[in-house]
């Protein structure tokens, strides 16, 4: 017999079928644990990528001059020790100012070629596309090492800009990459209708484009930003004696001192990447890449 | 109130002239610039000794010879030194280990000699410093033997073949040996304990193969934290990398063989493309000098090749100051070893997959 709601003619459902509960449980079983291997998965995912990252703050707070596990205390001195450094905090600064040189000259020609790419009609674009995203292809120790040649060839030294350049070289793809992502779904009649408007081509850009396509030029910048930042391969060849980047100074005391001072100068480098991102969001936003 | 014409006198030409003669300025700051102070490239260490010739060995170096002098510390230098022009090589002198200058000289990229006429300190220095296994000259060296804890209860260690004993194993560090200089003299330290002697490479293989399990490391920074932590209680390592810790209380001690100890040599030699090679012979005769000498080796505790050198006694009493304890010191061939590097290299590679 089925019972009835107060206030209401709809019936309510029995608390358990008991006719139908085998062909539940047998519904529901696969779906429990489904979510349970699913949820299992992801917490295996988030230990594989975090882990790493626990390691080096354990190693960066370990008063021990080794890697010593279980630690045996949390100290601060090889946080001390690096910024005490002058030749760390040189790097630091420098590797800083090339990442930012970096992020701003792989932005404007990633963005741009990628616009010329989507919009441009040009002829061979595929090709066009591969050639831009080719550095990432390349191990990029040979990057570095062609370029390297390249300036001794034209006897320019090791001079800041070849640095810079060298960095572009393998972070354009990441900027052509994100924008390419999202000009692939933009809706080309808002430009049309801003134009019918009457606002000008310059107008339109920055007024309909740009805000537009901002998430994946953004995001794109970020990756420029850090992969600059860490950039080793590609900066071993091409830093100049006394201008050291901090990925190259970190492996240069590591063949002699392998101390705390490199866990900690990794969880600068961590918090500063982390600085830089939540400094975009909250500049700029980057709630809508998330989007993508 | 008229302007007159005459205000702002710039054509068209003046200003095409002008704007050329600022490009060509810029472009030839930098060779104006050389032209004025001779440059010196040069190789060179991190760390202590990068800081201590940063601070004052380069500084008077450049002050007295009028210079200046640029270090690169960053490796690798051999790499660079093969992509840059033999007519103009980016390095004037270049400091490595011997393995890599017996590499350098094979590939011309190094000449094979300092002339002791251009380099007068060089009539002071140890006979295993101008040897027929060293390129160029070498400046300092230091021992390659054992280092081990002592706070383990080893007992007395005094032989090379004390580094196979079954008390070690799981304790016994060694290094990846196609990266590492000190793992490749072992292997030729192998074929001399247990062969006819350092070219035995299957007597060597066949001791490599007893020595698992063991621990490997790349870099001699490693090895000695896996000693200082305790992972190890005995490896490799040269005597610097025991010594530095002096007076830090650490269970850690320096083992001369009485096999003897392998040679680690600190090398200058001169590039033959180099246009300042008076300089550079200039910057090898102060780098023998015996004061010079005596501030790095007690900076970072390397024997000093110059035999005038007079050290502090504390470090008189460890390093290799007189010729008896160099005597103790086993050079290897190292132009033979890189003639068959590869085939090493695969071997030791097979040995120690496991």
């Amino acid at each position: 017999m089925t019972s009835l709601a107060p206030g209401s003619q709809r019936p309510l459902a029995a608390p358990t079928d008991r006719t139908n509960a085998p062909a539940l449980r047998s519904r529901t079983l696969p779906l429990r644990w489904g979510r349970k291997l699913y949820l299992a998965a992801n917490i295996a995912i988030l230990v594989f990528l975090l882990t790493p990252i626990a390691i080096v703050i354990v190693f960066a707070l370990n008063p021990t001059p080794f890697i010593q596990f279980p630690p045996v205390g949390a100290s601060l001195r090889w946080f001390e020790k690096f910024f005490a450094s002058r030749d760390f905090m040189h790097a630091l600064l420098f590797s800083l100012e090339v990442a930012a040189m970096t992020t701003v000259a792989s932005t404007v020609l990633g963005a741009s070629a990628a616009l010329a790419i989507a919009r441009g009609n040009l002829p061979g674009s595929r090709l066009i596309v591969a050639t831009m995203l080719s550095p990432l292809m390349l191990p990029a120790i040979l990057t570095g090492l062609a370029l390297f040649q390249s300036y001794v060839l034209l006897d320019v030294g090791r001079p800041l800009w070849g640095l810079v350049a060298g960095h572009t070289l393998v972070t354009i793809p990441y900027v052509v990459r994100t924008t390419l992502a999202v000009l692939h779904n933009f809706d080309v009649r808002l430009e049309e209708a801003a134009q019918n408007l009457g606002a000008s081509p310059t107008r339109t850009f920055f007024e309909v484009t740009l805000p537009l396509v901002k998430p994946g030029v953004l995001a794109g910048a970020i990756f420029a930003f850090i992969v600059s930042f860490d950039q080793f391969p590609v900066s071993l060849f091409l830093v100049a004696p006394g201008s050291e980047t901090l990925p190259v100074a970190l492996f240069n005391y590591l063949k002699f001192d392998l101390d705390g001072t490199i866990g900690a100068a990794s969880v600068v480098s961590i918090l500063l990447a982390f600085t830089v991102v939540l400094a975009l969001d909250r500049t700029v936003g980057l709630r809508s890449y998330v989007k993508l | 109130m008229t302007v007159s014409p005459h205000r702002f006198p710039l054509s068209r030409r003046r200003l095409l002239t002008a704007a050329v003669t600022l490009g060509a300025g810029v472009i030839a700051a930098p060779y104006v610039a050389r032209a004025e102070e001779p440059v010196l490239n040069v190789t060179g260490w991190g760390g202590k000794w990068g800081d201590v010739m940063k601070a004052e060995i380069g500084p008077a170096f450049e002050a007295e010879f009028k210079c200046k002098l640029k270090t690169d510390t960053a490796l690798p230098f051999l790499p660079k030194l093969q992509a840059s022009s033999r007519s103009a090589p980016i390095y004037d002198v270049l400091h490595t280990n011997s393995n890599e200058q017996w590499a350098a000289v094979e590939m011309g990229l190094v000449e094979p000699k300092v002339d002791p006429k251009l380099v007068p300190n060089i009539a002071d220095v140890y006979p295993y410093a101008v040897s027929d296994k060293i390129v160029g000259v070498c400046i300092f060296t230091s021992a390659i033997g054992l280092g081990m804890r002592t706070d383990k209860g080893y007992g007395s260690i005094t032989s090379w073949k004390d580094y196979w004993d079954a008390k070690f194993n799981g304790a016994r560090g060694g290094y990846v040996i196609p990266a590492n200089s000190l793992g490749q003299a072992f292997v030729m330290m192998c074929g001399s304990l247990y062969g006819k002697g350092q070219t035995d490479l299957d007597a060597a293989y066949a001791a490599l193969e007893k020595l698992k399990p063991i621990k490997l490391v790349d870099f001699t920074g490693a090895m000695e934290k896996l000693i200082l932590s305790g992972e190890a209680g005995i490896g490799i390592l040269h005597d610097s990398g025991i010594y530095r810790y002096d007076g830090q209380n650490q269970p850690v001690d320096f083992v001369t063989p009485s096999e003897g100890v392998l040679s680690l040599e600190q090398v200058l030699s001169i590039t033959p493309g180099s246009k300042v090679k008076e300089l550079g012979n200039a910057y090898i005769n102060y780098m023998l000098r015996p004061e010079v000498q005596k501030r790095l080796a007690e900076t970072v505790w390397y024997s000093p090749a110059n035999n005038k050198v007079k050290l502090d006694a504390k470090y008189d009493a460890k390093l290799l100051t007189t010729p008896e304890k160099v005597g103790k010191l086993i050079q290897v061939d190292w132009k033979w070893y890189n003639a068959r590097k590869d085939e090493i290299d695969s071997r030791v590679n097979r040995i120690f997959r496991a």
